[in-house]
C-alpha cells in the first residue's frame, strides 16, 4: 500500500529552550484511501500534528510528506491536495453560509463555473439550504460545525483532516458525518485524518488508529490490534492503559479531606 | 462568617482590573495615594501660580459663571460614558450569567462592581478635585468653603459614576445577548465620545469663550445648564469665588444646592439598586438572524475590481465582512466627524490651499489606521484559515490592502475637495491636483497603517485591547507625517509642495518596507 502521509522525525516543541514538546520525533504512515484515527488525551499533541502536516506551523526538527509533497519545500502543493476541520475553527461570522463558502472557494482557486453548484449541493447534504442566506452569527455551534466542514470538502482535496468532527453534532448530524466519512472513504477514495476523543466513532471509522500521548505515538494499529497489544478487553481501556488514567479510589478523595460540611 | 457579596464582586472586580497592571499592581494603592499627595499638595499649586492674574480675572468675569457648569457638565458627562465604553468595549455575556447562576441579588452585583472599580476613578477624582482646590485657593477660600469644593467634585463625580455603571448594566444586559447588540455597542462606544469632544473643541478654537462673554449669552448657557445636578455644584463654587471666606453670605444658596446634590446622589443611588434587578436578566426577546441579499451592483464592482476571478470573489468577501461590522463604520464616522470639528472650530476660512490641506496631512494618517483596523480581528484562529490555504497570506495581504484604499480614498477625496471649497477664488485645476494628492498621500498611509498591522497584529477579540493596538499604530503614523512636514518646513527650509513630495516618496517607501516585514511576520505566526 502507498504511504500518502509519512513523518519522519516530526517534532514540534515550544518554551524556552523547547523543554515544552508538543510532537515528539514523531513516525507515522497513512496509507492511501484508509481512515486513520489519532486518539490521545487533551494537550498529547494531536491538533499541533495535524497543523503541521497542513504547514500551518512548522516543525522544530524533522519533516513530512503529504501525497508526495514535502512539508517544509513543498508548502503550496500540500494545502492544495488537504482539507482542514480544525478543532478550534476560524469563522467569519458576518458572512452567510453561501457566502463563506464561497470566501474558502476562492482562496482555494475552485473553478468559478464549478463553485455555485458545489455550494448548493453541500448545503443541500447538511440541510442548511433554507439557511444558505442567514450570517453564520447567527447559526447554532453545530450548524457551524457543518458549515465547517463544507468548506474543507469546497475543493475537493483527496486529504481530509477531520479534528473532532462530531463533537458538537446533534446524534442525527454526527450520524450523518459519519455516514459522509464512510462514503468519502468508501466510493470517493479519500484519504482522511481523524483527531477524535469519541472513541466509539473512531472505532468505527477507522481502519487504523494511533494513539499519542505526551507527543508521542505510543502505539499504532487495528483497533483489534491495539487491544491484543495492551492486554485489554476494549478500545477505552487500552487508551487508559496507554495513556494513564485516574485510580477510582482516587475519584472522591477530594470530598473525604473536608472538614467543614458544605 | 462569609463576606457579603458585594464585597466578593467588588474584590474581584478590582483583581481583574489590577492584573492588567502587571507587576505594579501590588504597590498600586500606595503608588496612586502617594502620587495624588505631591499632585495636590506640590504639583498643583505650582502650576497654578504661573497663571494666577489671569485665573482671578477669570473667576471674576462673566465667562466664569458659564463656563464652570459647562466644565463641571463635561466632566459629569464623561465619567457617565466611561463605564458605559468600558463595558461596551468589552461586552460578554457569559459574565453575567456566572452572576445569574450564583446566589447572589443583582443590586449587590452591581454595588460590587461599582466599589470594585472605584479606587481607580478616585485617583482620577482626586487629581480633579486638588486641580480645581488649587485653582480656587488664590481667590482666598476658607477652609470650610475648600472641604464643601472637594466634597461637590467628590458627590458629582460618584453619582456620574454611578449612573454610568447601573446604564452599562442596562446596557450590557440589553446588547450582550444577541451578536447584532453586541455590534451596536461596539460601535456606540467610539461615537459616545464625540458630543464631549465638540465642547472640548468649542472652547479650545471655535470662540465659545469669546461668546460666552456676552451676559445675555452667559445667561442663556446658566439657564440651560442649571437644570443639570452638575450645575448645582458648579453654582456653589462660582458663589464662594464671588464671596471668599464668607460663607454665610451665599449661606441659603450653598445649602439648597449642594443638599440638592446630596439628594439627587442618594436618590441615583437608591433608584440604581432598584434597577439592578430588572438590568441582570438574558432572557432573549426574540430570536432574530440577519439575512443577506444577493450581491447587488456595489459588490459585482467591487469583484470587477479585485480582478472578477478568484481574487475578486475573495476582495468581495473581506469586503462584506468589513463592512457589516458596526464598529468599523463607527470608527470611519469617529474620525470623519473628528476631522470636520477640527475644519469647523480651527480651520475656517482657509486663505490658500496650502492652509486647506494642512489640516488633513496630520489627520489623514489617523483615518488611514481607522480604516485599516486590526488584521486579524476574528484572533488567530481565523489567521489560520489564509495561512492553512495556498498563497492564502499573500492574498489575504493583498485583498485587505486594496479592500482598506477602497474605503480610505474617496473619504480622503471627499474631506479635500470640500475643503478646498473654501478656499476663496479657487481653481477647478487645484483642486483636481490637490485632491489627487491627498488621495495618493492617504493611500500610501494606507499602505504604512497595514504594514504596521501586520507587524503587530492583535488578536484579542475585545474591543478596547483592539483600539489601544490602533492607537499605538495611529501614533507612529501620525508622528511620521508630522514629523517629515516639521523637519522639511523647519529643518531642510523646502517649500509646501517639496513637502508633500517627500512625505509622499517616505510614506511609500516605509509603508512598503513595513508591508513586506509584516507579511512576514504574519507568515511566521504559530
Amino acid at each position: 500500500m502507498k504511504a500518502i502521509i509519512r513523518t519522519e522525525k516530526l517534532s514540534k516543541h515550544y518554551g524556552k529552550g523547547g523543554e515544552i514538546r508538543a510532537v515528539d520525533e514523531l513516525e507515522l504512515e497513512v496509507y492511501e484511501g484508509e481512515t486513520f484515527g489519532l486518539l490521545g488525551p487533551n494537550g498529547a499533541g494531536k491538533t499541533t500534528t495535524v497543523r503541521l502536516l497542513n504547514c500551518i506551523i512548522k516543525p522544530t526538527q524533522g519533516t513530512a510528506s503529504v501525497n508526495g509533497y514535502d512539508i517544509l519545500k513543498e508548502e503550496m502543493q500540500v494545502k492544495r491536495v488537504t482539507g482542514l476541520l480544525a478543532e478550534s475553527p476560524g469563522l467569519y461570522e458576518k458572512l452567510s453560509a453561501r457566502e463563506f463558502l464561497e470566501f474558502m472557494g476562492a482562496l482555494y482557486d475552485v473553478q468559478a463555473e464549478v463553485l455555485p453548484e458545489r455550494i448548493n449541493d453541500l448545503l443541500k447534504l447538511f440541510n442548511l439550504e433554507s439557511r444558505r442566506d442567514h450570517l453564520l452569527e447567527g447559526y447554532s455551534r453545530g450548524m457551524k460545525q457543518k458549515i465547517l466542514i463544507a468548506s474543507a470538502l469546497i475543493h475537493d482535496p483527496p486529504i481530509l483532516f477531520f479534528d473532532e468532527p462530531t463533537s458538537m453534532l446533534d446524534p442525527r448530524a454526527a450520524v450523518m458525518v459519519k455516514d459522509l466519512i464512510k462514503k468519502l472513504a468508501d466510493s470517493a477514495g479519500k484519504t482522511i485524518f481523524i483527531c477524535s476523543h469519541i472513541l466509539p466513532i473512531v472505532e468505527e471509522l477507522c481502519d487504523r488508529i494511533g494513539i499519542i500521548n505526551q507527543g508521542r505515538l505510543v502505539a499504532i494499529g487495528t483497533v483489534d490490534e491495539i487491544i491484543a497489544q495492551t492486554k485489554t478487553k476494549t478500545l477505552e481501556e487500552a487508551f487508559i492503559a496507554l495513556t494513564g488514567g485516574v485510580e477510582e479510589k482516587e475519584l472522591l478523595a477530594w470530598r473525604e479531606q473536608k472538614s467543614a460540611p458544605a | 462568617m462569609p463576606l457579603p457579596k458585594w464585597l466578593i464582586v467588588a474584590r474581584n472586580e478590582y483583581r481583574i482590573r489590577a492584573n492588567q497592571m502587571g507587576i505594579i499592581r501590588p504597590f498600586f494603592p500606595y503608588l496612586a495615594i502617594g502620587f495624588l499627595a505631591v499632585y495636590v499638595w506640590f504639583v498643583a499649586p505650582s502650576l497654578v501660580s504661573f497663571f494666577v492674574d489671569d485665573l482671578l480675572a477669570f473667576f471674576l468675569s462673566h465667562v466664569a459663571l458659564a463656563i464652570i457648569p459647562i466644565i463641571m457638565f463635561t466632566i459629569f458627562f464623561y465619567l457617565i460614558i466611561l463605564p458605559i465604553t468600558y463595558t461596551l468595549q468589552g461586552m460578554q455575556a457569559e459574565q453575567v450569567e456566572i452572576f445569574l447562576a450564583a446566589p447572589i441579588k443583582p443590586s449587590h452585583v452591581l454595588l460590587g462592581e461599582f466599589l470594585g472599580v472605584l479606587p481607580f476613578y478616585a485617583v482620577a477624582i482626586g487629581a480633579l478635585a486638588g486641580t480645581f482646590t488649587a485653582v480656587l485657593n488664590p481667590l482666598g477660600l476658607d477652609m470650610l468653603q475648600i472641604a464643601i469644593t472637594v466634597s461637590i467634585f467628590v458627590v458629582t463625580s460618584l453619582s456620574a459614576l454611578w449612573i454610568g455603571t447601573v446604564a452599562a448594566a442596562l446596557i450590557r444586559t440589553r446588547f450582550a445577548k444577541s451578536a447584532r447588540g453586541r455590534d451596536i455597542g461596539k460601535a456606540l462606544s467610539l461615537v459616545l465620545a464625540l458630543p464631549m469632544i465638540a465642547v472640548m473643541y468649542a472652547m479650545m478654537g471655535g470662540g465659545l469663550m469669546d461668546a460666552l462673554a456676552d451676559p445675555e449669552a452667559s445667561g442663556m448657557a446658566r439657564l440651560v445648564l442649571s437644570f443639570l445636578p452638575s450645575s448645582w455644584g458648579a453654582e456653589v463654587i462660582a458663589s464662594f469665588a464671588s464671596s471668599p471666606g464668607n460663607i454665610v453670605a451665599v449661606g441659603f444658596e450653598v445649602a439648597m444646592r449642594f443638599g440638592g446634590l446630596l439628594a439627587f446622589f442618594g436618590a441615583v443611588l437608591f433608584l440604581g439598586t432598584k434597577a439592578a434587578s430588572r438590568a441582570y436578566s438574558l432572557e432573549p426577546t426574540s430570536f432574530t438572524a440577519s439575512r443577506v441579499k444577493p450581491d447587488g451592483a456595489f459588490y459585482k464592482t467591487i469583484k470587477a475590481l479585485g480582478g472578477g476571478r478568484s481574487f475578486g470573489a475573495l476582495l468581495v468577501s473581506i469586503t462584506k465582512d468589513y463592512s457589516r461590522r458596526l464598529e468599523n463604520l463607527s470608527r470611519i464616522i469617529y474620525i470623519v466627524a473628528l476631522i470636520a470639528m477640527l475644519e469647523f472650530f480651527f480651520g475656517r476660512g482657509f486663505e490658500d490651499s496650502e492652509g486647506a490641506t494642512m489640516m488633513s496631512l496630520f489627520f489623514f494618517p489617523f483615518l488611514a489606521v481607522l480604516v485599516v483596523g486590526q488584521i486579524a480581528l476574528g484572533g488567530k484562529e481565523n489567521l489560520f484559515i489564509y495561512k492553512k490555504a495556498p498563497h492564502g497570506v499573500g492574498k489575504l495581504v493583498k485583498a485587505r490592502l486594496l479592500q482598506s484604499l477602497l474605503v480610505a480614498v474617496p473619504i480622503a477625496a471627499m474631506i479635500t475637495a470640500l475643503s478646498m471649497l473654501s478656499v476663496p477664488q479657487i481653481t477647478i485645476t487645484s483642486i483636481l491636483v490637490y485632491t489627487g494628492f491627498m488621495m495618493q498621500f492617504v493611500a500610501a498611509n494606507t499602505t504604512l497603517a497595514l504594514g504596521l498591522s501586520l507587524l503587530n497584529p492583535e488578536f484579542s477579540k475585545n474591543t478596547r485591547t483592539q483600539m489601544m493596538g490602533l492607537m499605538i499604530n495611529a501614533q507612529v503614523a501620525m508622528f511620521t507625517s508630522i514629523g517629515i512636514f516639521i523637519g522639511s518646513q523647519i529643518i531642510l527650509d523646502l517649500s509646501y509642495v517639496n513637502t508633500l513630495l517627500l512625505q509622499a516618496v517616505v510614506i511609500w517607501s516605509m509603508g512598503i518596507l513595513f508591508l513586506y516585514l509584516g507579511r512576514r511576520r504574519i507568515g511566521r505566526i504559530e
